[in-house]
């Protein structure tokens, strides 16, 4: 904790980003409660009203409705199937690249072989056509669905890690002992690989935001009322030469939270190094 | 004053680091002449590599530089890289400890070495080629015009620091600085290489810069010797001098601790120097050495200042503690704990291998071990000695159940356990205990030390209970001189030495028969190894256990072994009782192995059996006697062709070779 708060003071960006981060779980959580206006709510009167005018900070869209409830109130689902998506999708992977990697041979070989296959379907595509072809996206179908599309990556990046550890003498010494395989991945190997596996869930997580608003822009994510980022930059799309706001201010939302957890990732392997 | 290669000045290098300013180098002073070489001495963390790093400017980032490093009478401080480009590797070459990252593994041979010279000398790419070959040969480097055509990693250990020599050697620098360069090494390599430097330094007329922990080697090259403790110059002088009239304690003690030639444990236990090098902040007063030292009082805290003994010979330690003891190798060394050896010749073997042989790999084979027959008896120490490579490793491991036999019996106690461990009972995973070389890899560094000797005791030894285990684990904490203090701790918060102990403590805590010892000293510092040595022989009187000790360090083996087993390429060469194996050679290869170690005291100065040739390739199965392409008493033909017959000298003490005595 001491470490991490001297590297923070050398990595004034990373403070940003962790700013950044903070301001956005903060929206999600008691943002909406503070809007005055709902995110569905229309106000007829002032269509395409410009930021700052009405009351509308951020201005509104072609219906009225607010911008800024509405990225507010889109924030909470983005986060919830983002961060679940990272959790999910890391332990499968630390689940099968574990036992890949362990076992070797023949089930190494097959698990190699299964992730190549995945792996050469782009994760957008493998989720748009299933998601198409269920033709209802909650956000309990898109978690599921994004986690499988990003598995064959956590698993990889668990195989790896866990390659390098189980050649430690420490391993032997617990083989010798006659610890099973699963006290062994677990209990001797698990706790030695927090680090790579943490900055790769960071990392994953902001994938996931970039995804799920790849799939709403794209229109196979959240449906509406649902605000949701992705699909708020298409909807005013064919209005950005009159409102540009309306297009701006969700990309901008985007950018800065996938940017800001990239940031974070960086610093938490930084950090993560040290303690190794 | 002027014909000073190297002068330099209250040296202070300081690291800023997250924990604050720490001193790696401390007011040092150095001078070396022209044609003069230095051995700098010291155990690690010490500063040795730091003081040779700051004269190529090769410190990193986070270091603060202070004093003055004139070379040729020029400022080497404060100097950009450009500016330095004329004197790395040129005037100043340096070699480094590990010879396998130094060279480039993608470029051959010979184009690294042209480059230098075409580089600093301008010269053509003839030219260069023709001086690459001349400093390749100038290294005894037969087949010049074939290595340079090869890449890193067709060529052995031996001959890569060779070359990397040889490259450094190139422009014919005025000052080369060899930083351990034989530490990674065999010791049958090392003492080539040590033979070709001295040489080299004659014929070249260069100054040298030695950096060595074993005081062996540097004897062997040095003229001039330096010792530093944490960071801080404590004696120097002429190489004589410091050896048969040592003043500083550390210097005392640091020739004390090295087992060497004679010394056994029914003699003597090993003198250690107790605690560990700590890390020093900025500024610190008093005697670097005064946390160890036994002789301190309280002028060490205070001010000391390096004051000179005789010409040429300094010492940073205020009383003249030399006139205690005269002769450091008449030293009285500590007495010895008791020693109730019981007679084990009658007793039934412990463990016996049958024909054992271990083949690594499906498509290219590799024959690691090629049929070793031996026995170890209850509470004895069998010590396995070899240059790496020869199997030593893969017969301890196969021993502890890592690896099953690919042919070939092991018998515990009359009971077949050539198995895997996953197939081996609890009984004999518990009887049989494993040590690593490698301490620090051997803990999970996750894991407190409770845990670690805790879940042995839990699943060999079946204690269940928490409390009980505690009080186990305490009692077993103190075995090892390990304080209650260490019950919470992770393996990185300890030293070296503590790891090892704490090692050690988990595989006697569950009363095991047979330890299989795997170089348990070997990353360790002399100091350390002493007393590793020393709680391993204490522990095996008290416990009665067997030990199974593999070492590539004669010395280590001498001094810890009740029986000696010399292993070349996969087979056994020599094996027989202590001291018939060290005081009859009869094996040339035992003959070669025990010359080539690095003697400590100078006056026992002997000449290595110069062994030529490699290793036997692993991937071949040998014909012949493994070691007939590399032997010095070759007789002809019959070694290449037919295997050595056994000759039996007494009842445990045999050789295979066609030289009948």
């Amino acid at each position: 904790m001491k470490y991490f708060l001297y590297q923070l003071k050398k990595n004034p960006l990373a403070i940003v980003g962790i700013a950044i981060i903070v301001f956005w779980l903060f929206a999600a959580f008691i943002g909406p409660s503070m809007m005055s206006f709902t995110h569905t709510q229309i106000d007829a009167d002032h269509q395409m009203a410009r930021p700052g005018t009405n009351g509308h900070l951020l201005g509104t869209d072609s219906l009225g409705r607010d911008i800024l409830s509405r990225i507010v109130y889109g924030s909470r689902s983005i986060l919830t199937v983002a961060l679940l998506t990272s959790i999910f999708s890391t332990i499968i992977g630390i689940l099968l690249g574990f036992s890949a990697g362990y076992f070797g041979q023949k089930i190494d070989a097959l698990f190699l072989r299964t992730m190549d296959i995945l792996m050469a379907i782009p994760p957008l595509v493998l989720s748009m056509v299933v998601l198409g072809i269920l033709g209802d996206s909650s956000i309990l179908s898109l978690t599921i669905i994004v986690s499988i599309a990003f598995v064959p990556a956590t698993a990889r990046v668990s195989r790896g890690v866990l390659l390098t550890e189980k050649s430690q003498e420490y391993v032997m010494a617990a083989r010798i002992r006659g610890e099973s395989h699963l006290y062994i991945m677990f209990i001797e190997i698990l706790p030695n690989t927090t680090g790579p596996i943490i900055v790769e869930a960071t990392a994953r997580f902001a994938y996931s935001i970039m995804m799920v608003a790849s799939l709403g822009f794209l229109g196979v994510g959240l449906q509406p009322p649902t605000p949701d980022w992705g699909m708020m930059v298409i909807e005013n799309k064919p209005i950005i030469d009159q409102a540009p706001w309306t297009v701006l201010f969700p990309a901008l939302a985007i950018a800065s939270l996938v940017i800001a957890i990239s940031i974070f990732s960086d610093f938490v392997s930084k950090v993560l190094v040290h303690e190794r | 004053m002027n014909d000073n290669i190297l002068d330099i000045q209250n040296l202070n290098v300081h690291f800023s680091t997250f924990d604050g300013l720490f001193s790696a180098v401390n007011n040092v002073s150095l001078a070396l002449k022209k044609n003069e070489s230095i051995g700098i001495i010291g155990e690690s963390g010490c500063g040795k590599s730091t003081l040779s790093f700051s004269i190529m400017g090769y410190l990193a980032k986070n270091a603060q530089v202070d004093g003055s490093i004139l070379f040729k009478g020029e400022e080497l401080l404060g100097k950009s890289e450009k500016e330095l480009e004329p004197y790395r590797g040129n005037r100043i070459a340096m070699v480094f400890q590990n010879p396998y990252s130094s060279l480039n593994p993608s470029l051959t041979i010979g184009f690294q070495l042209d480059e230098v010279s075409m580089h600093h000398q301008k010269l053509s790419k003839k030219e260069a080629r023709a001086a690459t070959l001349q400093a390749l040969e100038m290294m005894n480097l037969g087949d010049a015009k074939g290595i340079v055509r090869r890449y890193p990693h067709q060529i052995s250990g031996g001959i890569q620091q060779r070359i990397c020599i040889a490259m450094a050697l190139l422009c014919k620098p005025d000052l080369l600085i060899l930083d351990e360069p034989t530490t990674a090494l065999d010791v049958t390599t090392e003492a080539v290489i040590l033979e070709s430097i001295s040489k080299l330094k004659e014929s070249l007329n260069m100054s040298l810069i030695y950096i060595s922990h074993d005081i062996g080697v540097i004897n062997k090259v040095a003229q001039q010797i330096v010792v530093m403790y944490n960071g801080e110059i404590v004696e120097q002088g002429p190489k004589k001098e410091i050896f048969e009239n040592p003043k500083h304690p550390y210097t005392r003690a640091l020739i004390n601790c090295m087992p060497r030639g004679g010394v056994v444990k029914e003699k003597t236990k090993l003198n250690t120097i107790a605690g560990y090098v700590k890390r020093r902040g900025a500024n610190e007063g008093g005697c670097p050495f005064s946390d160890r030292c036994e002789k301190k009082n309280e002028v060490c805290e205070g001010q000391y200042g390096i004051k000179e003994v005789s010409p040429r010979h300094l010492a940073a330690c205020d009383r003249a503690y030399a006139t205690d003891i005269p002769d450091v190798f008449a030293a009285k060394l500590a007495p010895l704990k008791r020693q109730e050896r019981k007679q084990e010749e009658e007793q039934e073997n412990l463990l016996q291998i049958k024909d054992l042989h271990k083949v690594y790999g499906t498509r290219r084979k590799v024959y690691a071990v090629n049929g070793v027959e031996f026995a170890v008896k209850p509470h004895s120490v069998l010590g396995i000695v070899g240059e790496s490579g020869c199997g030593k490793s893969t017969t301890g491991h196969m021993i502890s159940g890592l690896y099953k036999p690919s042919k070939g019996n092991i018998l515990f106690r009359d009971t077949d356990i050539s198995l895997s461990w996953n197939k081996r009972d609890k009984e004999t995973l518990k009887n049989i205990q494993l040590i690593f070389q490698n301490p620090g890899r051997s803990l999970n560094p996750s894991h407190t030390v409770e845990r670690i000797i805790g879940r042995a005791m839990q699943k060999l030894a079946n204690i269940t209970d928490e409390k009980e285990r505690r009080a186990r684990i305490i009692e077993i904490l103190k075995k090892v001189d390990l304080g209650v203090e260490y019950l919470q701790k992770k393996p990185s918060q300890l030293s070296g030495g503590e790891q090892q102990r704490v090692a050690i403590a988990r595989a006697l805590s569950i009363s095991p028969s047979l330890i299989v010892c795997d170089e348990p000293t070997s990353a360790l510092d002399v100091s350390v190894q002493a007393s590793v040595l020393n709680l391993l022989n204490d522990l095996q009187i008290d416990t009665h256990v067997a030990y199974v000790f593999i070492s590539h360090d004669l010395n280590v083996i001498n001094y810890l072994c009740d029986y000696i087993m010399v292993m070349y390429a996969g087979k056994i060469v020599e094996y027989g009782k202590r001291d018939e194996v060290m005081e009859n050679l009869h094996h040339p290869y035992t003959e070669a192995l025990l010359s080539a170690v690095p003697e400590v005291d100078p006056t026992k100065q002997k000449k290595p059996v110069d062994l030529q040739g490699q290793l036997p390739d692993p991937a071949k199965k040998i014909q012949g006697c493994p070691f007939a392409g590399r032997c010095h008493k070759q007789l002809g033909s019959i070694c290449e062709k037919e295997f050595p017959p056994m000759v039996q000298l007494s009842d445990d003490h045999y050789y295979y070779c066609h030289i009948k005595k």
